[in-house]
């Protein structure tokens, strides 16, 4: 049992302690001293390609076209193997550390220094739905805890103005599962995500009412504030020891206080032409990731601890995400150029702003691609073998951990699961991620499940 | 070390004998758990005795194998505990038979065991709580509404002696009653009106089952056969549709469809898509009836409760034969018998047919397979060109569609080939009785269909039947590629003796008659322990689906156990009987105020001297705004309605700031909402309304200030509050109808110049969103 817990349990019963939970001021960490305040989690989704963004293989330029033989039968999701396929793109070294990347993404190679790539990821479905779940909840199955809501579980809300955990989805709608992806599962409604839809009239529920709403006026919503206020304090009388009451009645105040603060963090206004430039916001293809990306480094900024921006929504067609079947060329070149300029300015933005040190930057999807084609001009899914990167707070940057095998199809050195890559974000969080507990349906379930190693080799 | 030497101080001084064992559970276990389980069954372990303590001691032990060896201090725990006679001690509290208690005074017996707790504790109960708060408690309680001002003023004024006794009859008898406990046993067992997971498509027809919950209750159907319905009606009663939309509950939960419908037979992740499936039937099976968490034995024996890896397969052989899928009904019962004899006639059909099929659908040449990857690959780039804009593309899309013609075309001359002729001619004389059986299926009149789990359906893409039960392995650390040895059909430490194996149905009656024994005690303290939670809002045992060592313990266990032989043998299962021994006694009557020796003594009111205040829930907050304004709509049962705009797409948009107020079915009660597991309603999640994917026997209740603005602004709410202004009226008749009583003077006061400035829309808006509207004394 972890010290929330400890306390969740031990709070006076019904009446918990609705209060502290409502009012988190800023805690230290949980386990040990941390070397990174808060995280923002890029989301590639439908699965993007590691052949054809960081995971560089000679053998797939040199053999491209011929009959692909990886020594062994490979079972894919749609189809049967077929021919060697090399990326469309180019591929150059980058920094000081040399590393490859490939001409997809030459804004995020201008950054290779301050990254660290795991090529050798492996996920444990070749199904998108559960794929993703996993990425996000470390379990395959639905009802699980995001890594945002543990994240906020163990450490409370770092600001009293804004919420804790909140979610940017890609405009053109949910990624596969939906807003499940970042579901609270078992862990209380208070680690929810908020979702703000950026750049759209109404980017956060319920955040004011709607105008059609015509009884109510700026006085009459500020009088409400207060005689609500005034209702619920006559009703405490007598109730006293009750904190829920009290909590609802901050809850009102904290609420009051998301009005005045939510429309300053999302309006960009303020925000230089240079730096807008920077995200994108200036050419079509990358404005809606680009003033996303830009969102999540003014929210991180006002002290939101997680932040999850989505690339790609659902699997449908015509292609709204990294989900390449049919023309990897066409399909990846769009994700790719939306998502590489707003990604790369990020980390810039934050470097620049000193806030990179104590920033995580997660860039992950929920598998990989073959490096075959799957009879036409798409790949398909590779749950063997796939990339994420981590850069900022504590993580060492021009680093290339593990690898696949020469056709970019398994991972053969250092496998490593999202397992082990949440437990070296909650190491860097100041959390033991074999600490991190909560009890539902007779187990105490972690994010790693009874698995997960931090990756000392990624940190500075 | 230190209670020992406590002990021993103890015998010297009283001079008696006190023996104080190691204690097995808390000091033995935890070791055993930690260092010996991964490979060996603690339980197997207490027959090792001295060969144990040898294994682990010494300089160089030969136990555990990884890791460092086990502390001195723990060898020499272990060694004194064997040389005690290395004693398990008394089974944990769920596994012993329900115990024969009598309450230890007369009187009313709940509170009989309840006050002698509390004498105990040095405590005593509360006052009785006024009428007022009494009936708005007990109203809530059995039908998630608020009682209407007659209905209060009614109460107020009956001076009969049993008019409490009255008005719970009057509650339980209303239709009321079912709608909102129906609401709970869907939140144990994680019932959804869409798969879940990607592509999250509607499931139209899961309504029949929660209807059904909702009649079993308030019919007030006995308990065992409301079990043994769930998990078997169909086996049980096969030509009763009720008995058939029963098992909706085996089907309740979250489905993979693009794993079932999308992989290929044989691959690895479609038989991980199967295990999962299973798993969430196990899992629910067991929490549900039976508080235990079986699902935690899937990849190595269970680490705290007496649950085999064996037995967890055995439970998911029972499920072997099924997969969710709808399933056929008629109301005429001629037409159903008939209906029921061609479906017979079919599967036995498909039993000889599928094997060829399979034959067929994975036939493979080298030059079949660049026949299927053209076809392919045709479809896949005819299909991402959608709607042709141009001339060109539409060309484009008419020639990838003849070459994939003409590609089929010499496919087929190829399989036949490839099948041989006697197979090909017996697969097509087959496929022609099967299609002449389908025909005659077709032309009986159109069926009622109703989501739950069959052993024969039509295909739909990679989705097949059962047909017979699968063979099911034991599976080395839960892994689909390490199958051990076959499973029958079985639960906890027990194997059923099935006639014909081939018959799942006969499985699933084993299971259902097992758990419904009258000699089950988990059974029934479950039950007991789940309505107890949901009347005083935590149970005797808090944690309902978990009974297990790492859940929680009986506060109460002598009134768990009294209750449980009680509501099984002189209640017979009745519900109503049990509802109604719990809400007439003292304890639940009792006010909720605080007072400072229970506060110091036992302050989260774990032995009840006080009633405990609860927050409303999503549905209650939600159907109360409805009937405090006279909107709500009572119309009961029917297709779930949907309370957004709905867009079917690859991954249907199920977008709720779209809705229209004004649509049919708009106003009424929650439990008919229709339930999306990637999409929850925002406003409901906001007020811990759970995730429809998870096993759910007790809410949270949160507090946040989203939740606050979701209250203040959701235009639900202001649509509720204007709602209310329409009605007109004085300020103090909308106070009373939210509230349920008259303002101070003061108070009103206050109230008249807020509402003289803003109107009575705005004064609604305010009480709706105050803590004694959300909060139940």
């Amino acid at each position: 049992m972890n010290r929330r817990q400890f306390l969740w349990n031990s709070g006076g019963g019904l009446g918990g302690l609705a209060l502290a939970e409502l009012l988190a001021a800023e805690q230290g960490p949980l386990h040990h001293p941390a070397k990174a305040k808060r995280v923002v989690q890029l989301f590639m989704s439908g699965a993007a390609s590691q052949c054809d963004l960081y995971d560089y293989k000679p053998l797939l330029i040199a053999k491209s076209g011929e009959v692909w033989d990886p020594g062994e039968k490979v079972e894919l999701f749609q189809s049967k193997p077929g021919v060697v396929m090399k990326s469309p793109w180019s591929w150059k070294q980058h920094g000081q550390s040399g590393k490859w990347i490939s001409s997809l993404a030459p804004h995020v190679a201008s950054s290779v220094d301050d990254i660290a790539f795991v090529h050798s990821m492996i996920a444990k479905s070749n199904i998108h739905g559960p794929a993703t779940y996993m990425q996000n909840t470390g379990f395959v199955l639905p009802g699980f805890p995001s890594m945002g809501s543990w994240i906020s579980y163990a450490l409370g809300s770092a600001n009293n103005n804004l919420p804790t955990l909140v979610v940017l989805p890609d405009v053109r709608g949910y990624p596969p599962n939906g807003p499940a992806n970042w579901s609270a599962g078992f862990l209380p409604a208070a680690h929810q995500a908020t979702m703000i839809r950026a750049g759209t009239a109404n980017p956060i529920y319920d955040l004011f009412p709607p105008k059609s709403a015509k009884f109510i006026t700026a006085q009459s919503d500020q009088d409400a504030f207060a005689e609500i206020a005034a209702m619920n304090r006559r009703h405490m009388v007598g109730r006293e020891d009750d904190s829920r009451l009290e909590a609802r009645i901050a809850s009102y105040e904290i609420a009051a206080r998301l009005q005045l603060s939510a429309p300053e963090v999302l309006d960009l206004a303020g925000e230089t032409e240079a730096t807008k430039k920077l995200y994108g916001l200036d050419n079509p293809i990358t404005e809606d990731m680009g003033r996303r990306c830009l969102t999540a480094r003014r929210l991180l900024e006002k002290g939101v601890r997680f932040v999850q921006v989505w690339s790609g929504a659902d699997n449908g067609h015509p292609r709204r995400n990294w989900d390449s079947h049919e023309d990897l060329a066409k399909d990846h070149l769009e994700m790719g150029t939306s998502m590489d300029q707003p990604v790369a300015a990020l980390i810039k933005d934050l470097k620049s702003r000193g806030m990179l040190d104590d920033t995580i930057v997660y860039w992950t999807t929920e598998f990989g691609r073959m490096p075959c084609s799957q009879g036409s001009l798409g790949r398909d899914h590779n749950p063997f073998g796939f990339t994420s990167w981590l850069a900022g707070g504590g993580v060492k940057g021009g680093v290339s951990y593990g690898a696949t095998d020469e056709w970019s199809y398994k991972a053969v050195e250092k496998p490593v699961y999202c397992y082990d890559i949440h437990a070296t974000v909650l190491h860097l969080l100041g959390i033991d991620h074999t600490r991190l507990t909560f009890r539902n349906n007779g187990i105490d379930r972690r994010l790693t499940d009874v698995h997960g190693h931090v990756i000392h080799e990624l940190l500075s | 070390m230190h209670i020992k030497s406590l002990a021993i101080v103890l015998v010297a001084m009283v001079g008696t004998l006190v023996q104080a064992e190691i204690n097995y559970t808390r000091e033995v276990l935890p070791i055993l758990t930690a260092r010996c389980q991964p490979c060996h069954q603690p339980q197997a372990l207490l027959s090792q005795g001295a060969k144990l303590v040898a294994t682990i001691s010494g300089s160089k032990p030969a136990m555990p194998k990884s890791g460092a060896p086990l502390t001195e201090a723990q060898v020499k725990m272990i060694s004194t505990w064997v040389a005690e006679g290395a004693r398990a001690g008394d089974p944990w509290w769920s596994q012993r038979p329900l115990a024969k208690v009598t309450p230890p005074t007369a009187g009313h017996p709940l509170d009989s065991f309840i006050a002698a707790k509390l004498r105990e504790m040095k405590l005593s109960s509360s006052p009785q709580a006024d009428r007022r708060t009494l009936i708005r408690r007990l109203t809530y309680d059995l039908h998630g509404l608020p009682p209407t001002l007659e209905q209060t003023e009614k109460f107020l004024n009956d001076k009969s002696a049993n008019a409490y006794e009255q008005l719970v009859d009057r509650l339980l008898v209303s239709p009321r009653y079912g709608e909102r406990w129906a609401r709970h046993w869907l939140d144990v067992v994680h019932y959804g009106d869409s798969h879940g997971y990607d592509k999250d498509k509607p499931r139209p027809n899961a309504w029949p089952y929660r209807d059904y919950v909702i009649a079993a209750l308030n019919s007030d159907m006995p308990y065992a056969r409301f079990v043994e319905e769930q998990l078997a009606g169909d086996a049980l009663r096969p030509n009763d549709p009720q008995a058939i939309i029963a098992t909706g509950f085996l089907a309740a939960g979250p489905w993979d469809l693009v794993g079932h419908q999308e992989l290929r037979e044989g691959t690895t992740d479609k038989n991980i898509t199967r295990l999962l499936d299973r798993d969430d039937m196990v899992a629910a099976t067991m929490s549900t009836f039976i508080s235990q968490t079986v699902h935690c034995a899937r990849c190595h024996n269970h680490k705290f409760d007496p649950i085999k890896q064996s037995d967890y397969y055995a439970a998911q052989a029972v499920f072997a034969g099924v997969d969710r899928a709808d399933r056929p009904l008629d109301d005429d019962p001629e037409i159903f018998a008939k209906r029921r004899e061609l479906l017979s006639q079919r599967r036995k059909l498909q039993i000889v047919l599928q094997p060829l099929l399979d034959k067929l659908e994975n036939a493979t040449t080298p030059e079949l397979d660049r026949l299927d990857a053209r076809i392919k690959d045709a479809k896949l780039l005819a299909a991402h060109i959608a709607e042709p804009k141009t001339a060109d593309e539409s060309a484009r899309k008419q020639g990838l569609k003849d070459r994939a013609d003409a590609d089929t075309a010499i496919r087929q001359k190829l399989l036949n080939e490839y099948m041989g002729l006697e197979n090909m001619a017996q697969t097509t004389w087959l496929m022609e009785q099967a299609k002449k059986l389908d025909k005659a299926i077709a032309t009986l009149p159109k069926p009622k269909q109703v989501y739950a789990v069959s052993n024969y359906f039509a295909r739909t893409g990679a989705f097949i039947p059962a047909l017979n039960p699968r063979p099911i392995h034991v599976l080395l650390r839960g892994d689909v590629n390490s199958p051990g040895e076959i499973a029958d059909p079985g639960a906890i430490g027990v194997r059923f003796s099935i006639a014909d194996p081939k018959d799942e149905g006969a499985r699933r009656l084993a299971l259902a008659r097992w758990i419904s024994s009258m000699d089950n005690a988990l059974t029934w303290r479950s039950i007991v322990n789940r309505v107890w939670h949901y009347h005083f809002g935590q149970g005797i045992v808090d944690s309902p689906s978990d009974f297990g060592r790492m859940g929680a313990i009986p506060s109460h266990p002598e009134l768990l156990d009294w209750l449980a032989v009680w509501f099984r043998d002189d209640a017979k299962g009745s519900l109503k009987q049990l509802h109604k021994l719990i809400v007439t006694s003292k304890a639940y009557r009792q006010t909720s105020a605080n007072r400072p020796d229970g506060a110091t003594l036992d302050s989260s009111n774990k032995y009840l001297w006080r009633m405990n205040r609860t927050r409303l829930d999503a549905e209650s907050l939600r159907d109360s705004m409805l009937a405090v304004t006279g909107k709500l709509d009572l119309a009961m049962g029917g297709p779930a309605v949907r309370m957004f705009a709905f867009k079917d797409d690859h991954s249907p948009v199920y977008d709720y700031a779209g809705f229209d107020p004004n649509s049919a079915g708009a106003n009424r009660r929650s439990i008919y909402r229709f339930l999306v597991r990637s999409a929850p309603d925002p406003f409901m999640d906001r007020l811990d309304c759970p995730d429809a994917s998870l096993l759910t026997p007790k809410r949270s209740t949160t507090i946040t200030a989203i939740q606050a603005l979701a209250v203040l602004n959701n235009p639900f709410v202001l649509r509720m509050s204007e709602s209310l202004a329409d009605g007109g009226g004085t300020v103090k008749q909308v106070f009373r109808l939210t509230l349920g009583r008259d303002p101070g003077v003061e108070e009103l006061a206050e109230l008249e110049a807020f509402t003289k400035k803003h109107g009575l829309a705005n004064l609604s808006r305010v009480l709706l969103n105050s803590n004694e509207f959300l909060f139940v004394d």
